[in-house]
């Protein structure tokens, strides 16, 4: 990866007039962490990073960034905003361009090919988590780790995160500038955790998300952290009318799963953000993957690939697969 | 318990086809099962999943939608964005383990009251098949 070729193009972004900011990355206080940071001049381009622990997607914050009402008088500020996409985050970007969520005009998307992040559980497992800090960089056939002087190299296959796995699209799918090579595609192994789900029997499946639902807090992390639950007026804050009730027990919890992962049924980007802010562990992913995977295969949809094409579920195609209608 | 047990069916039917339908299959004096609660609304395609789930929260054993065949919607195209939306529906909630027998989507005319009452009857049959529906119920909590 070509740090110095990142900082020198972020730094020339940031300097523009029409540039509010860019979103990048940035070493995290203590052990692996990588915090997410707003560059607003030259000089904070210098501490941007991107390595295999760059996994939060940044494309949340275009949407998440509070909408303050315009003091009378006052034009709205209409800058940029510059971002540092992956393959997985650059299919986020496209959605919201889809939906016109974001105005291409808003936007510079800084391309990076992405040889895929790290889940950080599985790294944690592995090599426990201390103060100092710790760095970790691609190398062929895996992970470099550098801590403490010492130098370990770690298996792709070890700590690799689920979703890149399961990933199509390493490189970004849209960008304005893209840094370093493109990375060649790997084979995809099947999706394990959906199939083998479905393979069971209903009262099996039943169970198995009964379990995983009643561990669920509310925190609407999974929420919070998807770049694209983005309603200003969310059915989860609305008090009339209440679709899913505030208290935390199994049948608000399902209500509330089901409608999370069916309000991102053909939009889903497939970047792992919300299983990766579950604290309890819930895998979300699952669901959305297997929304995404029945839109592919019956419908011939993919969400976040094309700019140019409409929503899935604000279209329609009369030939649509209807035999489970009566 | 199975042998008494009489499912509760809410049904969503379009104001133009379904509702007539059923109507006629009414006026024609033909028999179907009064397991149905029908709440009229104005096109398939206003039916929120949400208002699937909530159903099935609050006491539904079975759920059926029922809208104009594709091409005549009085609105033009409302049953085809219904079509997409609650086949996706009806993926998740099988895949999440709700028996998908509680789950039915029809297109029934204004003059398809025999086929109205058939649908009636497939859905209530699949719903006392599937038994009570405790799954995700909510909980009526008395303070």
């Amino acid at each position: 990866m070509d740090l110095e070729k990142l900082r020198k193009t972020a730094a020339e972004i940031v300097s523009r007039d029409d540039v509010k900011y860019l979103i990048g990355w940035r070493p995290g206080s203590f052990g692996y962490r990588v915090s997410p940071c707003f560059v607003q001049d030259a000089a904070g381009a210098e501490e941007l990073i991107f390595s295999p622990l760059c996994a939060s997607n940044l494309a949340t914050y275009l949407t998440l960034v509070e909408k303050l009402p315009v003091p009378r008088g006052e034009e709205p500020d209409r800058r940029k905003v510059a971002l540092l996409v992956k393959g997985c985050d650059s299919r986020a970007v496209v959605q919201l361009l889809v939906e016109k969520g974001i105005e291409r005009e808003q936007v510079i998307l800084v391309g990076l090919p992405c040889r895929g992040v790290v889940d950080l559980n599985l790294l944690q497992q592995k090599y426990p988590e201390g103060l100092e800090k710790g760095e970790l960089s691609w190398q062929e056939g895996g992970f470099q780790l550098i801590r403490n002087g010492e130098t370990a190299t770690i298996p792709r296959e070890e700590i690799l995160a689920e979703k890149c796995r399961l990933c199509r699209y390493p490189n970004p799918v849209l960008s304005d500038v893209t840094i370093g090579d493109p990375v060649e595609p790997w084979e995809t192994e099947a999706d394990r955790g959906v199939e083998e789900l479905e393979q069971k029997s209903v009262e099996e499946r039943w169970d198995y998300w009964e379990e995983q639902f009643s561990k669920c807090i509310r925190c609407y992390s999974c929420r919070n952290a998807c770049p694209l639950c983005y309603c200003d007026d969310c059915i989860l804050d609305r008090l009339n009318p209440i679709w899913i009730n505030r208290a935390v027990n199994f049948s608000e919890n399902t209500a509330f799963h089901l409608a999370r992962a069916f309000h991102l049924g053909g939009r889903c980007a497939e970047c792992g953000e919300c299983e990766r802010a579950c604290p309890m562990n819930i895998p979300l992913g699952k669901l959305n993957r297997k929304l995404a995977k029945e839109v592919r295969e019956k419908y011939g949809y993919e969400a976040g690939v094309d700019p140019e094409a409409k929503p899935f579920l604000a279209s329609y195609n009369p030939n649509d697969p209807e035999e489970f209608i009566l | 318990m199975s042998e008494s047990f009489e499912p509760n069916i809410v049904a969503f039917l379009c104001n133009w086809c379904s509702y007539a339908g059923a109507d006629l299959a009414g006026t024609s004096r033909v028999q179907y099962p009064a397991n149905i609660n029908v709440i009229r609304v104005m096109c398939s395609g206003r039916v929120n999943p949400l208002f699937v789930m909530n159903a099935l929260q609050q006491g539904a054993d079975g759920v059926l939608v029922s809208g104009c065949h594709p091409g005549d919607c009085h609105y033009m195209e409302g049953n085809f964005y219904a079509r997409r939306r609650l086949g996706m529906l009806k993926d998740l909630m099988e895949f999440v383990g709700i028996d998908p027998r509680r789950f039915h989507m029809s297109w029934v005319s204004a003059s398809e009251g025999h086929k109205w009452k058939e649908v009636v009857q497939k859905t209530v049959d699949d719903a006392r098949e599937a038994g009570p529906f405790q799954g995700f119920r909510r909980r009526q909590i008395d303070w």
